[in-house]
């Protein structure tokens, strides 16, 4: 007798003939029913006796649709092997409610079946399914919306991203004290591309400015794009390729267009899985820049001794939760662990561990579904045992659903801990170079010119003046300070009035009328200015010449304190003028 | 000398030849559709360890069937590994044993090697049955059984069973065992690739490709630590 079947049933069929893939069909038909998945899946441990939850269960689910379909047996006698196909919308939320809540994709039991089957994938394969025809929990759809119209998952707004990155910078100056510091946006040519989460932009903007520190302190040409900085990609969650291919690809065409040479991707595990692993396979293209975790950069940075760390501003005990996206589907392992041993002084491992732990609970896109997160932490016990056993302050992980997921059942269960990311950490470790202290001496950087005819004069103004910094140059008549001016451009002329060939006056005539130089300050030391000699009147001179007054007029004999504080007294108003 | 009846004589060649090529044919259907799906591939570059490839992990995963101390679960059963070892063991036995019975009866003509076929195969009927009443028992195995799970699992106790009478090869004495050995023996060649004993057939693949992945992305081999 056939059955009516609804419309969403019948496009996800059509939908299931397109989507099954070699790897799906074969881990569907590998199954022999053994069970020994069952206790592998910490949604069975935390739920006894309630067989919905068992990985092989909820597989079938998927596995009955195929064989009705697909499978030479199930259409012959799908009674005899258990297939059986959906028809009503029922049927289709029942199946979501198996795909999206009783299950985050964490591949535990995929690593756990002796047959290899590998059931987060045609899970995920399920979701993307019932996803085509409109089936999927409120917040999977907000999200992926979100992430589609807006360009990041979190629907932060382009002004909200730049203005949490300049409030980061300035943070970040304050602390160091270093304005040097500097959270570059949209550099071309950089060799890095930092992209994040929008997580650390909504709730978290400290992981931003830990990361810019240690760039800055690694001295990493780098940058943060402004369109395209969202590394997560909902499509992992969702189960829609073409999703997933084209939110990658914007991270990948705004390191393109920024011409840099890596992508770092911040601590998200499933942003890392989807940028890093899937988004080329879903996209169907070749990834056209390398890209690597932050955790492996942070190593490298300090194995190459391009930052120092100090382990002992870490004291608290500290365990590592694997994010089951970074670990078993991206064999990010060992790195996390040799950075947290160089960046804690007491690491210790939970049990077990690796590609073999237990899902945070909080991943497969758990977070978004607040309908499901009473089963989320009633499963989270086994999390939760686990952490306590270690008897750490601080569980580290590198994976922001992670963290969120850790916090929640942290709460739930009352553990006494935190939870932080290796950034942090790292951040927290370092050791930040004391430049060293330069005194700068008074003239440091200034050139000044010294015109007399007298060598033992020139001889010593050049000595004080050297003494306390200055580069200075000397002309002994005032041709020769004409063209001193102009090839060597001091800062500042001493000038004596009473030079041969040309008198200083009429120098200083020559200087102030030439445009170019008329701001040059001088100042002028001679013996002669309290003298009565007509032939050297200086003030009726420049008087008569409707000439500006000097900086300073000193008199020799030379005191040296006097000479000093006058010409720096000049050359400070004239910096802050020219500033 | 005891004169081998009609009856047997086909059932021990030209029944099992003809279920043999049947099986083959079929199988050989079955290769071609799985080789019709799409294969997913890896484009990305490779993650993780540096001295894993998918090579390698492809190995891994086919070998883990052997290392039970690799698979997380077969770690945490040991016994139930050991009864695979076993169960799946004699099934290689037993199929040997339908060459050998009628081409070279020679080869298991000793009491010592009936006796430790003998005992093979009551390991077998052993575990058999207590999978199966485990498949009834457990209500996370009731709720994930088909009918064809139950009825191959049955059969092959039932076929271990009369493998067990059949190895003595004592036809002059008797000959129902070996007939019903024989016949047991051709249907189940002819039944597996429609049942879910055609998992040997899959097992390789999934293994395979499930490996290939995860070597590339330098997850396998799995490292333990401390």
């Amino acid at each position: 007798m056939s059955k009516n079947r609804s419309w969403k049933a019948e496009k996800l069929i059509e939908r299931m003939r397109q989507k099954v893939t070699r790897q799906m069909m074969l881990s569907l038909e590998a199954c022999v029913h053994c069970g020994l998945c069952t206790d592998q899946c910490h949604y069975v441990l935390a739920n006894p006796g309630d067989v919905s939850y068992a990985p092989a269960y909820k597989a079938d689910k998927i596995r009955k649709l195929f064989k009705a379909h697909l499978d030479w047996t199930g259409r012959a006698a799908p009674w005899w092997v258990g297939a059986r196909s959906v028809y009503t919308d029922a049927e289709l939320e029942e199946l979501k409610d198996t795909v999206f809540g009783k299950c985050t994709n964490c591949r535990r039991c995929s690593l756990a079946c002796p047959m290899g089957v590998d059931m987060a994938v045609f899970n995920r394969m399920a979701r993307g399914l019932l996803c085509h025809v409109g089936v999927m929990p409120e917040g999977v759809a907000v999200v992926a919306k979100d992430q589609w119209e807006i360009g990041n998952q979190m629907g932060v707004l382009p002004e909200e991203y730049l203005e949490t990155l300049e409030w980061m910078e300035e943070e970040l100056q304050s602390e160091y004290n270093d304005p040097s510091i500097k959270i570059p946006v949209d550099q071309p040519d950089r060799d890095v591309v930092y992209t994040i989460n929008p997580r650390e932009v909504k709730y978290d903007p400290r992981t931003i400015a830990e990361a810019a520190a240690i760039f800055h302190f690694a001295g990493e040409s780098w940058t943060m794009p402004s369109v395209g900085w969202d590394q997560t990609n909902f499509g992992l969650f969702n189960g829609d390729d073409e999703f997933g291919g084209a939110v990658a690809r914007r991270v990948y065409d705004a390191a393109v267009a920024l011409r840099g040479k890596k992508v770092v991707i911040s601590e998200c595990g499933h942003g890392y899985r989807s940028t890093r692993c899937e988004g080329p396979n879903w996209g169907r293209l070749d990834a056209p820049v390398p890209m690597e975790s932050a955790v492996i950069t942070m190593l490298r940075y300090v194995k190459e001794g391009r930052i120092k760390v100090d382990k002992s501003k870490n004291t608290d005990p500290v365990t590592y939760h694997d994010s089951c996206n970074i670990a078993r589907s991206c064999g990010l392992i060992e790195e996390p662990r040799e950075l947290l041993n160089l960046v804690c002084s007491d690491f210790r491992e939970m049990h077990p561990n690796r590609a073999e732990n237990y899902c945070c609970t909080g991943g497969g896109g758990a977070m978004s579904m607040s309908e499901y997160a009473p089963r989320r932490l009633k499963s989270a016990k086994i999390k939760a045992d686990q952490l306590k056993a270690t008897g750490a302050k601080v569980v580290v992980t590198s994976c922001h659903n992670c963290v969120d997921g850790l916090f929640d059942l942290i709460r739930h269960y009352k553990l006494d801990m935190q939870v932080k990311q290796l950034v942090s950490l790292t951040a927290n470790a370092l050791v930040v170079p004391v430049k060293p202290v330069r005194v700068m001496k008074p003239l440091e950087g200034y050139k000044i010119l010294v015109i007399d005819d007298e060598p033992d004069v020139r001889v010593y103004l050049r000595m004080i003046f050297k003494d306390q910094g200055a580069e200075v140059i000397e002309a002994p008549d005032a041709n020769q300070g004409i063209r001193a001016i102009k090839s060597d451009k001091p800062d500042l002329v001493t000038l004596d009035l009473i030079l041969p060939k040309m008198t200083g006056e009429k120098l200083y005539w020559e200087i102030k009328k030439d445009e170019h130089f008329a701001s040059l300050p001088i100042v002028v030391v001679s013996g002669y200015i309290g003298v009565e000699a007509p032939r050297i009147d200086f003030h009726r001179f420049i008087t008569e010449k409707n000439l500006p007054e000097p900086e300073a007029i000193l008199e020799k004999p030379i005191n040296p304190e006097k000479v000093l504080e006058t010409v720096r007294t000049v050359l400070e108003k004239k910096n802050n003028i020219r500033n | 000398m005891h004169e081998t009846s009609p009856l047997l004589h086909f059932a021990e060649d030209a029944l099992q030849i003809a279920a043999l090529t049947f099986m083959a044919v079929v199988y050989a259907l079955k290769v071609r559709w799985i080789l019709k799906f799409p294969a997913a591939r890896d484009r990305q570059a490779p993650t993780g360890r540096g001295d894993t490839t998918p090579l390698k992990g492809a190995a891994y995963s086919l070998a883990a069937i052997a290392m039970p101390w690799a698979v997380l679960s077969t770690r945490q059963h040991p016994l139930f590994w050991v009864q695979f070892a076993l169960f799946h063991t004699a099934v290689a036995v037993s199929i040997g044993m339908s060459f050998v019975i009628p081409y070279a009866p020679g080869l298991i003509e000793g009491p010592a090697v009936v006796l430790l076929l003998q005992i093979l195969f009551a390991a077998a009927v052993a575990i058999g049955v207590g999978r199966l009443i485990r498949r009834m028992v457990s209500p996370y195995m009731r709720a994930i059984s088909t009918p064809d799970d139950y009825f191959s699992l049955a059969l092959l106790v039932v076929w271990f069973a009369f493998s067990l009478l059949a190895a003595p090869n004592n036809r002059q004495e008797s000959e129902w065992p070996l007939l019903g050995y024989f016949f047991l023996t051709a249907f189940f060649l002819v039944y597996v690739p429609f049942s879910k004993i055609s998992h040997y057939l899959y097992y390789p693949f999934a293994r395979w490709y499930l490996g290939k992945t995860l070597g590339y992305r330098g997850v396998y081999p799995v490292q333990r630590g401390a």
